[in-house]
């Protein structure tokens, strides 16, 4: 999902010839106030210091020599095929015109001081006594694994279409919204505990979510943007980053307090010292450990979760890294890398390189999916894919880390989703046109497309139910619904209206680890 | 000659009717491309000022946006939006949102 570089074209595209007039309508408001208006309406996605984010970045560097009145227009009516809403009637038109002049007049920011102290301060505790919750669900569920969450962006990526929606699997009824008020991202399961689960925001905030009764108990805001988040192996600390400001931070799972910071930057690949945002943050089953990828300085850091939280940095590990899943019993770590195309396997035992795979074009993996067929061990990698005549899926035998076939699909992809029990491996296309409608299912033995399915609306995040028997895909933008297939005849089974659904998240995550993978047994 | 002149009579007349009847597949495609930005599909966002669409009176549905279209009735964005619209377009999408279920 999240794009800082690649996507550029997009705020130009849909400029609808809206307004004839441009009568100067000076900005009364001071640089403070349009802060805090850029704050509450385009921050969170075109990133808190005008840096982008999932949107394009929008300052006086990136902005300069646009007409002001094309900019007005996007504002105002939105740009189709993308995330960005219409903002008329909902700002006024002195205010959207104001904005124009302080995008086009303030810099990218320097990154904002977010240390544990200003964590701590915005710690929230919305229910006080834990231990007076139920012991069991208050809602009819054969087994908590059935639980799906979507992450449901909301159109203005705030407000009160942003929320975590919990699906049963079985049923494909809505369990409950639990409201997260920015846009949420990530949604992650406590392994040792099955009611707990992190909801993480595009704001960087992270919601402690009580799934036995549909709750939130807490949150804490650990920075102004970014998605990563991940679960240690016991259930007792998340690890979150940021892209704004470049840090990353371990939380004491049950509590939210921040217990270390740490600061993101290192030499990259190219021998330069830099900043960086973070990436993926992954705990693994293999160890008490968290790996996170440092997205600009092209590093993978192992924490080791003891005393002092000390740090392994395997460095060179490619050039813009950013997602990655795991194989091998969580042993092997495969991050993808988007400026020089490569997906690099990472062994979290020795804390080395074992290779670095060739990957396609600008490969984003999503969650990964890793499938076992004939005896091989199969992983599954996406692409943004913009480049020319090289849209495919990468398969790679994680055993022996050779590439098995580069699988051509009908455009850019962003996340592949596998199930032991289910036929096909789905990915998600997102080209920006009707191909964005699709989802492709390359079947595990031919390794070929099979199928694609025409769901409608920006149909993404394809993700198989925990028992393997159905997918659920979302189908955002102006679709507005999750939309449920039976995953071997792949007929339309039930469709779960909400607002800007985008990432799925399915509890049985937590058995399978990577998607794919037994769910009886950890592979 | 006499039967191609009733086949052609034929054609023409299923072409004419073709044109005047609403079709709500074709508004379906044009609601998704256009309206649906701001209106949704079945409702617009929680957090938007846009009014919902579903289920309104087809016969309210394209008289407006003929207003809108020949500004008879102003709204900045309405009659933008509407300029690019032809009887046709508007007869389909007011067809497609009449009919379904807000």
């Amino acid at each position: 999902m999240t794009i800082k570089t690649t996507i550029n074209k997009s705020l130009l595209a849909a400029t609808i010839p809206l307004l004839l007039s441009s009568a100067s309508v000076l900005a009364k408001s001071g640089s403070h106030d349009m802060h805090k208006l850029y704050e509450e309406n385009c921050a969170s996605c075109h990133g808190s210091d005008h840096g982008g984010y999932l949107a394009p970045a929008l300052n006086s560097e990136t902005l300069k020599g646009r007409s002001p009145t094309a900019l007005r227009s996007v504002i105002m009516t939105g740009s189709f095929e993308t995330l960005m809403p219409p903002f008329f009637g909902r700002l006024s038109d002195t205010e959207i015109r104001a904005m124009v002049k302080h995008l086009q007049s303030t810099p990218k920011l320097a990154n904002p001081a977010w240390n544990i102290k200003e964590m701590k301060k915005s710690l929230k505790i919305y229910v006080r006594d834990e231990s007076k919750l139920p012991a069991k669900p208050n809602f009819k569920i054969d087994s908590m694994d059935d639980v799906i969450g979507v992450a449901a962006r909301g159109k203005y990526g705030r407000g009160q279409g942003s929320e975590a929606v919990f699906i049963n699997s079985k049923t494909h009824k809505m369990i409950a919204k639990v409201p997260t008020n920015t846009a949420a991202h990530i949604i992650e399961f406590n392994p040792a505990n099955e009611r707990w689960a992190y909801v993480k925001t595009d704001a960087a905030e992270v919601y402690k979510v009580d799934l036995y009764t549909m709750q939130a108990v807490r949150s804490i805001k650990t920075g102004l943007n970014g998605p990563a988040i991940g679960v240690s192996r016991d259930g007792k600390y998340l690890m979150v980053g940021s892209f704004v400001p470049h840090n990353a931070v371990i939380l004491d799972a049950d509590t939210l307090e921040p217990l270390k910071q740490f600061e993101l930057e290192g030499i990259d690949p190219d021998g330069k010292m830099v900043s960086s945002d973070s990436g993926m943050i992954i705990g693994t089953p293999f160890a008490d450990i968290f790996a996170i990828a440092l997205e600009n300085a092209g590093q993978v850091w192992v924490i080791d979760l003891k005393e002092g939280f000390p740090v392994t940095k395997i460095k060179n590990v490619g050039r813009h890294l950013h997602d990655a899943f795991l194989s091998h019993k969580g042993k092997k770590l495969m991050v993808a890398s988007y400026d020089d195309s490569i997906v690099t396997a990472i062994d979290l035992e020795t804390r080395k390189i074992i290779k670095k795979l060739p990957a396609g074009c600008v490969p984003h993996v999503g969650g990964g999916s890793v499938v076992k067929v004939d005896g091989r061990t199969l992983g599954f990698g996406t692409n943004f894919g913009t480049c020319e005549d090289n849209t495919v899926v990468s398969v790679w035998d994680l055993d022996t880390m050779e590439l098995v076939k580069q699988v051509p699909v009908s455009g850019g992809t962003e996340s592949p989703a596998a199930h032991a029990n289910a036929p096909y491996v789905a990915v998600d296309i997102i080209t920006k046109d009707r191909r964005a409608r699709t989802i492709q299912l390359i079947d595990k033995k031919s390794l070929e497309v099979v199928k694609t399915l025409d769901v409608g609306g920006h149909a993404y995040f394809p993700e198989y139910s925990a028992d393997g028997k159905y997918l659920y895909v979302s189908a955002g933008y102006a679709g507005d619904e999750v939309i449920v297939y039976d995953a071997n005849t792949l007929k339309k089974t039930a469709s779960i209206p909400m607002e800007s659904p985008a990432g799925i998240f399915s509890r049985g995550r937590v058995k399978y680890m990577t998607r794919g993978l037994s769910p009886d047994e950890m592979e | 000659m006499k039967l191609f002149a009733y086949t052609s009579a034929a054609i023409l007349l299923s072409m004419s009717t073709g044109s005047f009847a609403a079709s709500a597949f074709a508004g379906k495609a044009k609601a998704a491309a256009v309206c649906s930005q701001c209106h949704g599909i079945t409702s617009p966002s929680a957090e938007a000022p846009f009014p919902p669409l579903a289920g309104r009176d087809e016969l309210y549905l394209e008289k407006t946006l003929k207003q809108y279209r020949n500004k008879t009735r102003r709204s900045e964005v309405m009659n933008n939006i509407a300029a690019g619209l032809s009887d046709r377009d508007i007869n389909n999408i007011a067809e497609y949102y009449s009919r379904l279920k807000p």
